[in-house]
C-alpha cells in the first residue's frame, strides 16, 4: 500500500483555500481516491461544502464538552463521495490560543487512529498566514510532506505566499516538507498568469494549476456544495478535475527560495501591469 | 522614566533601569562603563541556574497579612506557594500575630490554554473572596496566561464592582525578565496601584516606611527609633493592608536593601512626596552612621541622631577595633544580590579584609531616580577596587573563582551557594538574615562570626576531602569569562 500523501494548503486569508481544497478533494474522489480533510481554522468552515453545511462538532469542542476519552466517530463526519471530514475548531475570536488548539487536535487525531492505511490523501486546510508555531503544526513532525500555496495575482496574496515559503524553508531543513507548487485562484488581475508563473519560478517552484474565475463557484458555495457536486457539467467542474489530476501527477517538490521584498516588487513591476495602463482603464 | 501607576503592566528592570546579568571585569571598569553609557550586558552560551521572578514578586505579596494571592496558571507555576505559605505563617508566629493569607493556584489545563479561562478565573476570585474574606486580592498572571493574552485586567475590573476589597492584577510572566528582582518591583507596583491611598488631610505621623525581608531586627529597630521619636512600619512581611494604605503619609521611606526598596521608595517619593532615604545601607559602621544621619536630615532630627551615634560609638567601636586585629589581611570572595554584594564589600574593607572578587547576581546601572546605586558610588569615591562580575548564580563561575583565588572565606546570602564553597574546602559565611551586619552591634557580631569561621576550618577540610565535585581540572584552568558572550 502506498504511503498516504499528506498535503497542507496555505495562503492569504480569504484567497479561497477552503473552496479550492474541497473542490480539489471532490476531483480526487472522482478519481477513486480516499481523502480526509482536516480543517485547521478556528472558524471551522473548511469542510462545509463537502458536508453540505457547518453541522459537525469540532475536535476541540468535543474535547471541551466530553473530555479526552472520545471515539473517533464523535469528531469525524463523512462527506461528499465518502470523504472524511474533521474540523479542529478553536476558541472564540480574541481569547485563548488557536495555535495551541491545532497542536492539541492534530495530536488527538493521531491518538485516535484517524490516519488509516486505506487513505490516499489527507489535506490540512490552514488559516491564513503561519502566525505562530501552532499553525505550522501540520508541516512539523513528519505530518504533511507536501505543501501547496493558494495565491492570486494580487500583491498581498503574493506577499503572504512569499512569507509562507519562509516558514516552509525553515521546516524543510529539519523535516522532509517540500513545496509542491502554487495554485492560482484567479482574481482576474492584470497578466495574472504571467505574473504567477514568474513568481513561482523565482520561488523555486511551479505554477501547478491556474483555476480561472467563474461565478458558478459562488453559486455552489451558497448551496453548500462543491462545484463538482452542484454542477458536474460546468467548465469549472472540469477545471477542478484537472487540478486534481495535476496534484496526482505532480512530481516536483522543492525547498522554496523566498525572495526579498524588493525582488517581489520588481516582479510585480515587470509582470503585474499591462503595457499601457490607460488603455485598460474602466469605470 | 516617570513611574506610571495607571497601568498594571510594569516594564522589566532591563528596560527601565538597564540592569544586566552578564559582566566580568573590575569594579572600576563596571562603574566607568556605566557612567559613560557603554556598559552592555553579556550573555552566556548556557545558563546553569536562575529563578523565576514570579516567586520573588508573589512571595513578597503573600507575606502581607490576611490577603489572597490567586496565581492564574498551570499548577507548576504555583510551586513556590507552599514555601510562601509556610514562611508567612512562621513569620506571623514569630512576631506573635496571626495571618490568614491564602495562596490559590487556578490549575490551568490544556483546555483552559486553548479556549481561555477568564470565566473560571472570575468564579475563583469570587469564591476566594466569599470563602476567605481577604483584605485584598492579588490576581497574578503566569507564562501560560501571558502567552495567550488572557485578559486578567478586565476580569479584575469587572469583579471589583462586586467585591468590596481591592482586587489587583499582577503581571508576573516569568519569561519577561532574566532578573528575578523584577518581581520585587512588580509586587511594589501592585501595592502602589491597588492599595496605597493618597495622604489624608490633617494627619500627622512619626512613621518611617521600612522595607525589609523578614523583620528579624524589628524590636531592636523600634527601640533605636524611639531615641528619635520615630516609629518604623516594616514591609511587607506581616504588614496589614491598612498599614499599606497609609504608606503615603510617612515621614520617609527607607530600606535594608537597595535592590528591594528601589521601586517602592522612588515611587512613594515621586507620587506622594514621601522622601526616600538613598544612603548606603545600614551594614557596617560607616553605613549605619550615614544612614542614621540621612534619616535625621529628612525628618529634622539630626541632633538626636548625633547624640545616639556618640553613645553607641563609645560602647561598640573599641570592641570592633579589638576583633578587627584578627581579621587584617584576610581575603574574601562574595556572591550576593547587587544590593548586598557592594554593601558587604564595603564592610569587609572596613574590617580590614581584602575583597578579591565580588559577584553580583545582577547589576542595576542606575536606580529609578537615575542615580548610580549608592553602594557602588561609595566604593568608587573611596577608591576601592576589586575584580567584579555579574552572574545570575552561575555556580561554575563561583567555583572557578574560588579555585583561582583560594580566599580565606566566601560569603553569600544564598544557602546553595555557600554549600558549594564548603564542599570546595572554602570556609563560608551564610549572610542569611538581612540584619546580620546591621548597625554597631551586629557588625561586631559579624566580625566575630568571621573569626570563628576562619579559625574552625575542620568541617570544610573534612567535607572537601570526602567530596568529589563535578568540575574538571580543565574548567579550573579556564578564564572565568570562558562562556561569556559579547552582547550583540
Amino acid at each position: 500500500m502506498a504511503e498516504i500523501r499528506q498535503i497542507a494548503i496555505y495562503g492569504k486569508g480569504g484567497i479561497g483555500k477552503s473552496t479550492t481544497t474541497q473542490n480539489l478533494t471532490a476531483g480526487l474522489v472522482e478519481h477513486g481516491k480516499k481523502v480526509m480533510v482536516v480543517g485547521c481554522d478556528p472558524k471551522a468552515d473548511s469542510t462545509r461544502l463537502l458536508l453540505g453545511g457547518l453541522a459537525q462538532k469540532t475536535v476541540l469542542d468535543t474535547i471541551r464538552d466530553e473530555g479526552e476519552d472520545i471515539a473517533l466517530d464523535r469528531i469525524m463526519r463523512t462527506g461528499f463521495g465518502g470523504t472524511r471530514c474533521v474540523e479542529s475548531g478553536g476558541p472564540e475570536p480574541g481569547v485563548g490560543c488557536a495555535g495551541r488548539g491545532i497542536i492539541t487536535s492534530i495530536n488527538m487525531l493521531e491518538n485516535l487512529g484517524a490516519y488509516t492505511d486505506d487513505l490516499d490523501y489527507v489535506f490540512y486546510d490552514v488559516l491564513g498566514d503561519v502566525v505562530c508555531g501552532g499553525f505550522a503544526m501540520p508541516i512539523r513532525e513528519g505530518k504533511a510532506k507536501e505543501i501547496y500555496i493558494v495565491a492570486s495575482g494580487e500583491m498581498m496574496a503574493l506577499y503572504a505566499a512569499n512569507n509562507i515559503a519562509k516558514g516552509i524553508r525553515r521546516y524543510a531543513k529539519t523535516g522532509g516538507v517540500r513545496l509542491g507548487g502554487i495554485i492560482c485562484n484567479s482574481r482576474n488581475c492584470d497578466r495574472e498568469h504571467d505574473l504567477l508563473r514568474a513568481f513561482s519560478k523565482e520561488l523555486g517552484t511551479q505554477l501547478l494549476y491556474f483555476v480561472p474565475r467563474d461565478n458558478v463557484v459562488q453559486r455552489a458555495e451558497i448551496h453548500k456544495k462543491t462545484v463538482i457536486e452542484y454542477n458536474p457539467q460546468s467548465n469549472q467542474a472540469q477545471e477542478y478535475r484537472n487540478l486534481a489530476q495535476a496534484v496526482i501527477e505532480n512530481e516536483m517538490f522543492t525547498i522554496p527560495t523566498p525572495m526579498t521584498q524588493e525582488r517581489l516588487e520588481e516582479i510585480l513591476m515587470e509582470f503585474g501591469l499591462f503595457d499601457n495602463i490607460e488603455d485598460d482603464y474602466h469605470i | 522614566m516617570p513611574i506610571n501607576l495607571n497601568t498594571s503592566n510594569l516594564a522589566t528592570r532591563e528596560n527601565r533601569i538597564g540592569s544586566i546579568t552578564g559582566y566580568i571585569g573590575s569594579l572600576k571598569d563596571l562603574a566607568t562603563k556605566t557612567e559613560c553609557g557603554t556598559l552592555k550586558g553579556c550573555s552566556r552560551c548556557f545558563s546553569q541556574s536562575s529563578t523565576c521572578l514570579s516567586m520573588c514578586g508573589l512571595s513578597q505579596l503573600a507575606a502581607i497579612r490576611d490577603v489572597a494571592i490567586i496565581h492564574h496558571g498551570p499548577s507548576g507555576c504555583s510551586v513556590t506557594s507552599s514555601s510562601s505559605y509556610y514562611m508567612s505563617r512562621v513569620m506571623a508566629k514569630k512576631r506573635g500575630v496571626t495571618s490568614s493569607t491564602i495562596y490559590v493556584g487556578t490549575d490551568m489545563n490544556e483546555k483552559d490554554t486553548i479556549f481561555g479561562s477568564t470565566e473560571a478565573l472570575r468564579k475563583i476570585i469570587l469564591e476566594v473572596n466569599k470563602r476567605y474574606q481577604p483584605k485584598a486580592i492579588f490576581v497574578s498572571s503566569s507564562c501560560a496566561t501571558g502567552i495567550i493574552g488572557e485578559d486578567i485586567d478586565s476580569i479584575v475590573e469587572e469583579v471589583s464592582e462586586e467585591i468590596d476589597v481591592p482586587v489587583i492584577a499582577v503581571h508576573c510572566e516569568g519569561f519577561k525578565s532574566r532578573i528575578w528582582a523584577t518581581g520585587f518591583d512588580i509586587s511594589d507596583h501592585a501595592v502602589l496601584q491597588g492599595i496605597v491611598k493618597p495622604r489624608r488631610e490633617g494627619v500627622s505621623t512619626n512613621k518611617i516606611n521600612f522595607k525589609n525581608f523578614f523583620e528579624s531586627a524589628r524590636p531592636e529597630i523600634i527601640e533605636i527609633f524611639k531615641n528619635f521619636d520615630l516609629e518604623p512600619t516594616f514591609l511587607y512581611c506581616n504588614s496589614t493592608v491598612e498599614e499599606l494604605e497609609h504608606l503615603s503619609e510617612a515621614l520617609a521611606t527607607t530600606c535594608i536593601c537597595g535592590t528591594l526598596g528601589n521601586y517602592l521608595g522612588n515611587a512613594l517619593e515621586e507620587k506622594f512626596g514621601v522622601p526616600y532615604v538613598r544612603s548606603i545601607n545600614q551594614c557596617g559602621i560607616v553605613g549605619f552612621e550615614t544612614w542614621l544621619r540621612e534619616i535625621g536630615k529628612v525628618t529634622n532630627r539630626l541632633d538626636k541622631v548625633e547624640k545616639y551615634i556618640e553613645e553607641q560609638r563609645a560602647i561598640y567601636l573599641p570592641k570592633i577595633e579589638e576583633v578587627k586585629k584578627e581579621l587584617q589581611g584576610l581575603t574574601a570572595v562574595l556572591g550576593m544580590g547587587p544590593g548586598y554584594t557592594f554593601e558587604v564589600s564595603r564592610v569587609l574593607n572596613e574590617l580590614g579584609i581584602k575583597v578579591v572578587w565580588a559577584l553580583a547576581w545582577h547589576y542595576d546601572k542606575k536606580y529609578e531616580n537615575g542615580d548610580v546605586p549608592p553602594s557602588m558610588k561609595y566604593l568608587l569615591d573611596s577608591n576601592i577596587d576589586f575584580e567584579a562580575s555579574v552572574a545570575d548564580q552561575q555556580n561554575y563561575e563561583v567555583m572557578n573563582i574560588l579555585n583561582k583565588y583560594k580566599p580565606d572565606m566566601y560569603l553569600s546570602r544564598h544557602p546553595g551557594s555557600t554549600v558549594w564553597a564548603i564542599k570546595n574546602g572554602t570556609p563560608a559565611i551564610y549572610v542569611a538574615d538581612e540584619y546580620m551586619i546591621f548597625g554597631y552591634k551586629h557588625t561586631l557580631e559579624f566580625a566575630k562570626t568571621i573569626v570563628d569561621t576562619i579559625k574552625n576550618r575542620s568541617f570544610e577540610k573534612n567535607l572537601a576531602a570526602r567530596t568529589k565535585l563535578p568540575y574538571t581540572k580543565w574548567w579550573y584552568e579556564q578564564n572565568v569569562d570562558k562562556f561569556l558572550e559579547e552582547a550583540k
